[in-house]
């Protein structure tokens, strides 16, 4: 029994144990530089060409707002789920998200996305609410008919002939307003993107 | 006839040794099991709906998150089939990038797996020490990646960042770590009297059953049926790969399946390692239209995706075929049928690494 005593003691009363017991500190809480978190500003002036929003897979994590004078991205941590696409996407380095920014520039790594306008002929009623909607559109041609007719060469699409006419599909900005005016869902834009390296924008 | 069905016990949809809604039902005579069925149906999440007309780069997240524990095997796979589709090569550094964060990905969801069924037979000191191990390895995948789980990692034409230059090292110097814990383990699951007690002779999968049921995987593998998709892979097949193949056909050898398969594992990633070119890891490519069926290896098994795009590259129409509902199915009709006692349902059910996520989708 006393043995027992002795070596229990002995056994569990070891001076580095009390120690770590007493003073032990856990390490303090913070993110490793290479964690992708939720993008944050980098200071750049943003030019408004909202890339990020267009290539952002979430629906409504990032948004483009006026500051005062100056546009500016918000992010809406509740819906980011941060896949750091954005940061990628980018051409004038807004914004920044772990080490993507930083592999970006080490590597000559990009992300380009094209805009295809694309048009179901079957389910199109040639209402001509996506010519009207659209804000390219509306810069090109301030005159556009309510039906969608126009008389300008320079607008992406219009209505003529009773029919729907993609004219300038490189002109789409992929902001797909025409995709959530168009009552039978029949104008999708498409957004075709690749992942590039050592290519010169 | 006369019934001789005592009674039914249902197990689930909530159970402490489930880490996911399933329901099974064991059709009882005393302690024996007669014969047991699964109901699935508690977490259906319609995702490959949510997937339609959507381009890859939407699509890409969201076959992550059909599954929490192997999501980068399904990045993998579905981005494989978008370049089977466009007839992308991937650039060859960011093949063998691939193969390294797949691997890692296996290597923490066969540590959850073996934690899982160590809990379940209540050796929780070994399990802890498992998922301690598999820690690190979320560390790894951090550190290449920037994120622990849904690392959104692979693209057409290649991976999103490539290594830094004291990445590689700190990869094999944990992967050093690791071989001398796991070794450790390995031993203590191998050698433990009362483990083999609840695994040994338990959850019986003959060769012929695993084929009648179509069991894929380590829950096949473990059958003696030697197979594995990553055989056919044409970079696995430059790193010398050969499948991991046990016969004793009970949950000891399923665990021990994956014990094997984490050492090699951990031989693959050294390999590529060693291996990889140096150059580009993005080798550009634009998604094109078609209808492509592909197969992977998950750490569950044969991960299928059949993909139809239209041409400027977006998800027509698609179809996940995940490994579990295999397995599951593979559980409930032979591995429980006949099982001594109704406290191996558990723990037979759990050898098998069930996902429920990935089986309800």
């Amino acid at each position: 029994m006393g043995l027992s005593v002795i070596w229990y003691l002995k056994e569990f009363c070891r001076g580095k144990w009390i120690k770590t017991l007493l003073f032990a500190k856990t390490a303090p809480l913070v993110d490793p530089p290479y964690f992708r978190g939720y993008p944050t500003l980098t200071g750049k002036e943003c030019t408004h060409c909202l890339s990020c929003m267009m290539i952002c897979p979430t629906p409504g994590a990032i948004e483009v707002l006026r500051e005062g004078e100056k546009w500016a991205p918000k992010i809406y941590p509740g819906h980011c789920i941060r896949c750091g696409f954005c940061v990628e996407a980018c051409p004038e380095d807004v914004l920044d998200a772990g080490r993507v920014l930083e592999t970006q520039h080490r590597d000559n790594t990009s992300l380009s996305v094209r805009y295809q306008v694309t048009v179901n002929p079957d389910t199109c009623v040639r209402c001509g609410n996506c010519v009207v909607a659209c804000p390219v559109n509306k810069e090109a041609d301030p005159q556009l008919g309510a039906s969608g007719t126009s008389a300008n060469d320079e607008v992406i699409m219009r209505i003529e002939r009773g029919n729907l006419w993609v004219l300038h599909n490189e002109k789409c900005t992929g902001c797909k307003t025409c995709e959530t005016v168009c009552p039978t869902g029949a104008i999708r834009i498409a957004r075709v993107a690749e992942g590039r390296q050592g290519v010169e924008e | 006839m006369k019934k001789t069905v005592d009674v039914a016990v249902p197990i689930g949809p909530v159970h402490p040794c489930w880490k996911e809604p399933i329901r099974i039902k064991c059709a009882t005579k005393g302690e024996q099991v007669l014969s047991a069925e699964v109901e699935l149906g508690y977490m259906k999440k319609g995702i490959e709906r949510i997937m339609q007309g959507r381009p890859w780069q939407e699509v890409m997240f969201l076959a992550e998150r059909v599954c929490g524990i192997c999501s980068v095997v399904h990045n993998m796979v579905f981005i494989e089939t978008m370049e089977a589709i466009s007839g992308i090569e991937p650039a060859e550094r960011a093949a063998f990038l691939r193969v390294i964060v797949n691997e890692l990905d296996r290597m923490q969801s066969h540590l959850i797996a073996n934690f899982s069924y160590c809990y379940t037979i209540e050796h929780e000191t070994l399990g802890m020490y498992l998922l301690n191990e598999r820690e690190h390895v979320m560390d790894l995948l951090e550190r290449i990646t920037g994120n622990r789980v849904n690392t959104a990692y692979m693209i057409p034409g290649g991976v999103r960042y490539d290594l830094r230059p004291d990445d590689a090292d700190a990869v094999k110097a944990t992967l050093d770590l690791l071989e001398k814990n796991i070794t450790r383990y390995m031993g203590i699951f191998e050698s433990g009297p009362m483990i083999a007690l609840r695994s040994r002779g338990v959850g019986v999968l003959t060769k012929e059953d695993a084929l009648r049921a179509h069991a894929v995987g380590p829950t096949a593998r473990a059958s003696g049926i030697s197979v594995d998709l990553r055989s056919k892979h044409p970079t696995y097949r430059k790193l010398g790969f050969e499948p991991v193949v046990r016969t004793e056909c009970d949950n000891y050898a399923r665990i021990m399946v994956r014990f094997g398969e984490l050492f090699q594992s951990i031989g693959l990633i050294r390999r590529a390692l060693a291996m990889m070119p140096e150059g580009p890891v993005r080798g550009g490519g634009i998604c094109k239209g078609g209808e492509v069926r592909y197969s992977g290896e998950a750490p569950r098994g044969e991960l299928t995706y059949v993909v139809k795009a239209d041409r400027y590259g977006r998800v027509e129409e698609i179809a996940i075929q995940t490994p579990s509902i295999m397995n599951i199915d593979a559980c409930a009709h032979y591995m429980l049928k006949g099982a001594l006692s109704i406290a191996d349902v558990t723990a037979t059910f759990i050898s098998s690494d069930p996902c429920v996520a990935c089986t309800e989708r």
